[in-house]
């Protein structure tokens, strides 16, 4: 339920326009999107961290969170679970 | 609205040596209707979002509105080194700016901040010699620490990346130990002093209420869609308390965080609206 929201901030973040609009939860993220460096890494995860009202602490970054788009939204899940 | 005319900012710096500011100032098309002090946010956001905030002065300047954009100590293209920077020299600037629009305009005196600049010009607004008569949020920053804590993870940023190489330097809690230490540090080319660290820290939004009208303007991800939950609860608290706030929502990316610029023409009408509406009932 988070992929949509998720999906259009990290849309947004990096600036991706239509290019974005494929993007579904099986697409790879870090090192596949080139926009993805790892300063836009902690650019999109302060945007998350406003925008569904999570705190994100340091252990919680890591590549594996940011390999898709779906393992993305999963994570985004787990922190308004939590 | 009508479009915006193409007036001319003026720029100058404003006072001397080691306290010149540089500053934009939009004057008003026809009779003005108020003065508008703008408060950058901070550091990259800063650069960010600079093209929205100069398209924004010029549409309250073609609405009526004399605008001042002024480049706080040790940001753009002010004086003074990002590492002197302390959240009371901030409030001072702001206070010098302030004293420049009053003694142009002795209509209602409007300030408009985004992001940490709306928790700067809150703080500001609460001793300010002058009345402050409706505030403009443009997406406050609900906590300086963790607002402090985005910017340190610059620092980390390969760091976090690196699987099971977290704890090499300590991570955020070690920079902040750093700095409750008295070091400051270099953080994507910016020198953040222990000093104004420690101001960031306690910051929040909601010990911040203003005894004016705001008017907060926050970006939604799809029309029609709820405000963050952080800030529809922030505004609820302040309504509860009774200040007199209006939440406006614009589908709008966050355009101080883009890694190219934004622009967007319903945010920009939308805060002009608002603005208008209050000064109206004013």
């Amino acid at each position: 339920m988070y992929l949509d929201e998720t999906k259009t901030i990290l849309i947004d973040v990096l600036s991706l326009g239509e290019n974005g609009r494929h993007l579904d939860a099986d697409s790879p993220l870090l090192g596949a999107l080139p926009e993805l460096d790892s300063m836009a890494v902690i650019g999109l995860i302060a945007a998350l961290e406003e925008h569904f009202d999570i705190a994100i602490d340091d252990d919680d970054i890591s590549a594996s969170t940011f390999a898709s788009l779906g393992s993305l939204a999963d994570f985004v899940a787990a922190k308004r679970a939590a | 609205m009508n479009a915006p005319a193409a007036l001319p900012a003026d720029a100058f710096f404003l006072g001397h040596g080691g306290a010149r500011r540089f500053c934009l100032y939009h004057p008003p098309a026809g009779s003005c209707r108020g003065a508008v002090l703008y408060v950058h946010p901070f550091a990259e956001e800063m650069n960010r979002s600079r093209r929205m905030a100069a398209l924004q002065a010029r549409a309250l300047a073609a609405a009526g509105f004399g605008v001042l954009q002024i480049d706080l100590l040790g940001c753009g293209d002010s004086a003074g080194d990002f590492g002197d920077a302390r959240w009371e020299l901030w409030q001072q600037d702001l206070a010098a700016g302030a004293d420049w629009l009053r003694r142009r305009h002795d209509g209602p005196f409007v300030l408009w901040g985004l992001r940490l600049g709306a928790l700067l010009a809150l703080d500001y607004a609460r001793q300010a010699r002058h009345p402050v008569d409706a505030v403009l949020l443009w997406q406050p920053v609900l906590k300086g620490a963790q607002h402090l804590t985005q910017f340190l993870r610059l620092r980390l940023a390969g760091a976090l990346l690196a699987e099971g190489d977290n704890s090499v330097h300590g991570g955020t809690q070690g920079l902040r130990a750093a700095l409750e230490a008295g070091q400051a540090l270099e953080i994507a080319g910016y020198e953040l002093a222990p000093q104004l660290a420690a101001a960031l820290e306690t910051l929040a939004l909601e010990t911040l209420a203003p005894a004016c009208p705001v008017d907060w303007l926050e970006t939604v991800s799809s029309p029609g869609q709820d405000a963050a939950p952080g800030a529809a609860r922030a505004a609820a608290a302040w309504q509860a308390a009774g200040i007199d706030v209006r939440l406006h929502t614009v589908q709008c990316a966050p355009f101080w965080a883009t890694s190219e610029i934004t622009e967007n023409p319903a945010w920009l009408a939308a805060s002009s609206a608002a603005l208008q509406e209050r000064l109206h009932e004013h």
